[in-house]
């Protein structure tokens, strides 16, 4: 009853196309960014700031990098957690030897840095596709990594590549408390879920899924396949650049190259697949249940345990918690393959004509 | 119907085209002039997508020469031929498959929107205006041909009828001065032809495009078209207009079989 469109007339086309065209879905996420900003910092404890919300974040960041190559764009990558790497080396990197260098430039620094890698990495997609072109972003995984490691003046000699983030300062302003790292990463992260919304409605996202859909009929109508994909390399790369500066700088404060492994590439590829593919709201939803659910489990399965009196030790509850964590990948990927972004929607047409069935 | 027949502004001379030792086409001549309807017909397998391919651009052939607008075209990628407002649909629909009808017919207006992809982000200066500028024309589109009910709709949950006809659609929002169409009418029934041939009437009668058409149906073609080429196993066997094309004998042999 609540989520009805009926009697919103759109006069204008640029009524037509605003960003959410439903006047529900605004009031809704006006009242969602009310309380990320204002509600979860007043409510929310320190261990819920940085074991939770502000990975979580991160991780939405870096799934959302991703998914405009992979969802909108239609190039496979397993390469995700070396350009995070880059990110978080770059912005090192240029905070430690450009001297007063803005701490939020350097994150655009290590931003644009991960997109020249990307973009380096993105060459073989001109002539190779699908799993192929994973195969070829898996050489991106390694390398990298095996650089940070290799060269030591990326680490600035530190043993074994370890790197400790420098403090966050902004305009004198010390960012050292869990509250301050969680809203600013929210603002980034808000701020650039934004611009890759607008990016995904405009002509530069149409040409990416033409580009997915059929190449060859994007050809044909104008679009140049090999900027569009390279773009699409750099700007993702871009976000998961800056996603991995943050995953140094706020959330674990020193990081080492073999952090940035392919477990964590796999793990930002699920986030996408089980989100949604193709949907930014997918990239939150997505990350949310891979990193929320395991967390969640953790709490109320020994408290199941007790209830029914079974003797679980801690082992065999951490065996049946990664057991049900895969049954329900499965289940939701059985129950719907577009992902829980897919579902959302689903869920918001049937609202729409509820109670009638159409 | 009085039109006026324009100039040629497209003449192939002597276009052979190889794939290996296949030989696709051999020595095939001939011209499209300005505001005609231009068919190509043949048997299956005789050369005639191949033909529209060379023509846009995804072929290149061997030997030949390609006259556009009376200059002589170098060896040229897809997305040249859509500066030179050459638009084309395909046999196999090859619509976005992802997208709604609105964001297909969009994208056919790709060539012509200038802003980029930072102003997309920040959805400013250029890239709200241009959007909302471009909508207009694409709507034009949309009520030309009719699917105003279905514009939000993704395509692949279209019917094959509406499919054909968005992807006419994404070709006319380019406003191309040339429209390639393979087999616009496969696969149709009888009522979604006729509503094909009268879009593609319409289209050359309201905005004078040149068409080139490839199509089975022989009623369709005679009616329609203005003068036709017939492929036979890659060689031209006959050009002409339809009652000329009609009661040629090799044309005959080709569709009946040498044995009648």
């Amino acid at each position: 009853m609540l989520y009805r469109e009926a009697g919103q007339f759109k006069t204008t086309y640029a009524a037509d196309q605003q960003l959410f065209p439903i006047r529900q879905d605004r009031i809704g996420l006006l009242l969602l960014l009310a309380v990320a900003f204002v509600g979860v910092p007043v409510l929310a404890s320190e261990y819920w700031f940085s074991a939770i919300l502000i990975p979580f974040l991160i991780f939405s960041l870096a799934a959302l990098g991703l998914n405009i190559l992979t969802g909108y764009a239609g190039q496979l990558s397993l390469g995700t957690a070396a350009f995070m790497a880059v990110g978080a080396y770059a912005a090192y990197n240029f905070q430690l030897r450009v001297e007063g260098i803005p701490i939020l430039v350097s994150f655009i620094c290590a931003g644009l840095t991960a997109a020249a890698v990307g973009i380096l990495f993105g060459l073989p997609s001109l002539r190779i596709k699908g799993f192929y072109l994973a195969v070829a972003t898996l050489a991106a995984q390694f390398f990298i990594v095996w650089c940070l490691t290799k060269f030591p003046w990326l680490s600035n000699h530190s043993s074994s590549g370890v790197i400790s983030a420098q403090d966050i300062v902004i305009m004198g302003f010390n960012f050292d408390t869990p509250v301050s790292k969680y809203l600013l990463v929210l603002a980034i992260v808000s701020v650039m879920a934004l611009a890759a919304k607008n990016l995904v409605r405009s002509s530069t996202g149409r040409a990416w899924m033409a580009v997915r859909d059929m190449d060859v009929a994007a050809s044909v109508i104008g679009i140049k396949l090999m900027p569009t994909k390279l773009l699409a390399f750099a700007v993702s790369s871009f976000y998961c650049g800056v996603a991995g500066a943050l995953y140094a700088f706020c959330y674990l404060g020193s990081v080492e190259p073999d952090g940035f492994s392919l477990d964590m590439s796999f793990k930002i590829l699920f986030m996408i697949i089980i989100g949604g593919v193709g949907s930014i709201l997918g990239c939150f939803l997505g990350a949310a249940f891979i990193l929320l659910l395991p967390i969640f489990l953790d709490f109320t399965l020994p408290g199941v345990a007790e209830l029914f009196g079974l003797p679980f030790s801690n082992a065999t509850v951490s065996h049946i918690q990664i057991l049900i964590f895969g049954a329900l990948i499965m289940f939701f990927l059985i129950v719907e393959p577009h992902g829980l972004a897919r579902l959302w929607q689903i869920a918001k047409e049937k609202l729409r004509l509820w109670p009638f069935p159409h | 119907m009085s039109k006026k027949i324009g100039d040629v502004i497209l003449d192939l001379q002597n276009i052979s085209l190889r794939f290996g030792g296949v030989k696709a086409l051999t020595d095939i001549s001939f011209n499209v002039r300005e505001h005609e309807i231009r068919a190509i017909i043949g048997p299956n397998g005789a050369g005639k997508s191949s033909m529209l391919n060379v023509i846009n651009g995804v072929y290149h052939p061997q030997e030949g020469k390609i006259f556009w607008r009376g200059k002589e075209r170098k060896r040229m990628e897809p997305h040249m031929a859509a500066q030179q407002n050459i638009a084309r649909t395909f046999q196999n629909i090859a619509l976005f498959k992802g997208m709604s009808v609105l964001d297909n017919i969009m994208t056919g207006r790709m060539t012509k929107m200038k802003a980029n992809f930072i102003e997309h982000a920040l959805w400013f200066g250029r890239a709200k205006s241009e959007e909302l500028a471009h909508r207009r024309k694409v709507e034009e589109v949309i009520d030309f041909l009719e699917i105003q009910h279905i514009r939000k709709t993704p395509v692949g949950r279209l019917p094959y009828g509406l499919q054909k006809r968005v992807e006419l659609g994404r070709a006319l929002a380019a406003e191309p001065s040339m429209l390639l169409l393979d087999e616009p009418m496969a696969g149709m029934n009888v009522e979604e032809k006729q509503d094909m041939c009268r879009f593609i009437l319409d289209v050359n009668d309201q905005f004078g495009t040149t068409i080139v058409l490839i199509e089975h149906d022989m009623g369709v073609v005679m009616d329609i078209s203005d003068r036709v080429v017939v492929l036979d196993y890659g060689k031209k066997i006959g050009d002409g207009e339809p009652e000329e094309v009609k009661n040629n004998e090799e044309v005959i042999k080709a569709y009946l079989g040498a044995g009648h």
